[in-house]
């Protein structure tokens, strides 16, 4: 039993910051799609998990965590988990990977429990499964209808497409990987991006209540506002190490990842939710303005909370898994 | 990171297990805030000793094994899965030892540590004043300077274990010009010198007491550490009590276990069984970020204030843990071990009213919340 993160998993981590601080600031969100996406190639960012045999660096889920935490940290726009986690492991063995992994290759998801592929419109191929099979379809085929809503800097999109008889056509073919797997692991990303935006939102609110002064002192040395922000603190100190532990178990293939997956997303979204209903409420008035940047990472947190499974859907997972068997609860 | 357990590891857990399986009585011993109960408790202190399972954790000179920390959380789970007796000596293995480690010279390891190892020495905690509860600072009991030692002279509350202990530890005035966190010393104290009034609590036993100290006699070899520095070891001991040593996760890995058996039901409530699936999530939360302060402590790093963000989850978590199955049992529920119709010998209700304590003891989750504010994020005082 070893709970902590290796030295290079570290330093991947802290490149990705220092590469999201210089290229990823708050106001390239409200401008642009996808900001720092070719530094993040650059760093291999895109190459994580695909193998070596296709220009990738054939690492697991668990290097790469908390780099997802830092994309969340500035609630960075684009289909990234889905290109950087969901795409290597649904295009297994496929010579697309190679672009993949350089970061050529902008993939939306729509499989599993989602109901629309986000950033489709980014994305130069687009997995989506119908009738319990994932197909690829390239842009050409693939009708997109805009669903505009709460995070503009993470849109989404029904995507639909012709399937002409049963056969593969030009533009879409029927992808043999499964999809299960695929999905927990982008559901893992995504739940530490969540776990990195309220990070982020608990800094900033911590930020706001040292410099706000009213009745001549901090509002941060009032007990209310103390505690509503140590009730963050204590929700994503104990939501981070459920994620850690679920992309552990996946990389390892346990016969647990699915609950873990289930746990760290459910835990993880009610942290994240927990953090910018506070974030919102510290900050008062100015923080419920769209001139303040803090709506991006309230938006963030409702959009990914709500992504790959709620937490409604995955706490009944969970329920079943714990609560439906009459096996051992814990460990053997 | 490798959540796996190593061999070693392993091999540790089957011994614990098997041990416990052998000696764990089938009854549950009678409440240790009784005369009889508290000597049955030692009693099983004793068992346990005798195989070096009370303080698997200490070096081996003074009873222990030596173990590492991820060894003995994996020693609590199992403890507390097995459904073992509570911990009579607690206060003192778990608060007391590690300042006695820190801060006691050779000859104060030497004296006491093999005797609360084998529980010949059962030890309680003298922290609270009528005046000073949450404001431990504002203490007024006083130690007098005499020749070879010290006089010490007032009151303390809420002693956890009084009545039947031998030994108490707390925080005295030792200048008299003092004031606040300053001028405060350490003291061990034998508790036949002092005069224990026992408080009947809301389950009506006697789990603490008022001490009160009428000029009692103490040499200089009682004093923990300097004259004037208690306040500074007493919070090395108060963050021993809130973070990692007197709540280990096993206590509450167990619980939720218990709790899921408890909801299996087709009957169970959907709201219910939502709410367990969430306890028991969180407990598994504190299981690994327990194993993650393990890690860092192992490496040589210090917890500190957030320690606090633990005593919150894990005494908040109890709570609702025991609201919960108190729930799914309905009038049941509040049945205690000398009803009939009681489920599992009114371990629920006792458990429910135990874990009510643990927002208030080891400083209030109020107290904790502002420590967290202003010592982990950086909030102004």
């Amino acid at each position: 039993m070893n709970f902590a993160f290796t030295d290079d998993q570290l330093a991947l981590a802290a490149t990705v910051r220092e590469v999201l601080a210089a290229h990823c600031p708050a106001r390239a969100a409200r401008t642009e799609r996808t900001p720092a996406w070719s530094r993040l190639a650059e760093i291999g960012l895109f190459g994580l998990l695909v193998p070596e045999e296709h220009d990738g660096l054939g690492l697991g889920l668990l290097d790469a965590v908390l780099a997802f935490e830092e994309t969340g940290r500035v609630a960075l726009p684009g289909p990234v988990a889905e290109t950087a986690v969901a795409a290597p492991v649904l295009l297994a063995g496929d010579p697309l990977l190679g672009k993949l992994a350089a970061g050529s290759l902008r993939v939306s998801v729509r499989v599993g429990d989602q109901v629309y592929s986000p950033d489709a419109d980014l994305a130069d191929l687009l997995v989506v499964e119908r009738d319990g099979v994932p197909y690829a379809v390239t842009p050409g085929r693939a009708r997109l209808t805009p669903q505009s809503g709460v995070d503009r800097s993470r849109r989404l999109f029904a995507v639909d497409f012709d399937l002409e008889s049963d056969a593969e056509s030009d533009g879409v073919t029927r992808l043999t990987a499964p999809v299960a797997p695929a999905i927990r692991a982008v559901t893992v990303a995504v739940a530490a991006q969540l776990v990195g935006a309220a990070r982020h939102l608990l800094e900033t609110s911590v930020g706001h209540a040292l410099t706000r002064r009213q009745f001549g002192v901090q509002i941060g040395s009032f007990q209310a506002v103390k505690h509503l922000l140590a009730d963050v603190a204590v929700a994503v100190e104990f939501a981070a190490p459920l994620v850690y532990a679920a992309a552990f178990a996946v990389d390892r293939g346990l016969p647990t990842a699915g609950r873990d997956v289930a746990a760290a997303k459910a835990a993880a979204g009610e942290a994240a939710e927990l953090a910018a209903r506070t974030a919102l409420q510290v900050h008062g008035a100015i923080g419920y303005t769209e001139e303040l940047d803090l709506h991006l990472w309230l938006a963030r947190v409702w959009s990914l909370s709500a992504a790959y499974g709620g937490t409604a859907l995955h706490r009944s997972r969970l329920r079943a898994e714990i609560l439906g068997s009459a096996g051992p609860v814990r460990w053997p | 990171m490798d959540l796996d357990f190593t061999p070693a590891e392993r091999e540790f857990r089957a011994e614990v297990r098997d041990w416990l399986a052998r000696h764990v009585p089938a009854a549950p011993l009678p409440s240790m805030d009784t005369g009889e109960g508290f000597e049955a408790h030692r009693e099983w202190e004793r068992l346990l000793a005798a195989d070096r399972l009370s303080v698997v954790s200490w070096p081996v000179e003074y009873g222990g094994r030596g173990a590492s920390l991820v060894e003995w959380l994996i020693f609590e789970e199992e403890y507390w899965a097995a459904g073992a007796p509570g911990r009579v000596g607690q206060n003192g293995i778990f608060l007391l030892a590690p300042t006695i480690f820190s801060y006691g010279t050779a000859e104060q390891r030497e004296r006491f540590l093999p005797a609360m190892a084998r529980a010949d020495e059962v030890w309680a905690q003298a922290w609270s004043e009528p005046e000073a509860g949450s404001d431990l600072a504002a203490l007024r009991s006083r130690a007098e300077r005499v020749e070879g030692g010290w006089r010490l002279y007032g009151q303390k509350t809420w002693s956890s274990r009084a009545c039947h202990a031998d030994w108490g530890f707390g925080l005295f005035r030792s200048d008299p010009a003092s004031a606040r966190h300053r001028g405060l010393t350490y003291f061990m104290f034998p508790l036949a010198d002092v005069t224990v009034r026992p408080i009947a609590q809301l389950d009506g036993e006697h789990g603490f007491a008022e001490l009160f100290f009428d000029g009692v006699e103490i040499p200089d070899d009682l004093v923990l550490g300097a004259p004037g520095e208690g306040w500074r070891i007493a919070m090395a001991t108060t963050s021993s009590e809130r973070g990692l040593t007197l709540r280990s996760p096993g206590r509450f890995t167990a619980t939720a276990d218990r709790l899921v058996r408890l909801a299996r039901s087709d009957g169970t409530d959907p709201v219910l069984a939502d709410q367990v699936a969430r306890a028991w999530l969180d407990a598994e939360a504190y299981r690994l970020h327990t194993f993650g302060t393990a890690r860092r402590l192992a490496a040589g790093e210090e917890i500190g204030s957030a320690s606090s963000m633990g005593k919150v989850f894990w005494s908040e978590l109890d709570v609702r843990m025991h609201t919960l199955a108190l729930r799914l049992l309905g009038e049941r529920g509040l049945l205690d071990g000398g009803a009939p119709g009681a489920e599992d010998g009114g371990r629920w209700l006792d458990g429910f009213l135990f874990s009510l304590a643990g927002p208030i003891y080891a400083g209030t989750n109020e107290i904790q919340r502002n420590i967290i504010a202003e010592r982990v994020l950086g909030l102004p005082r």
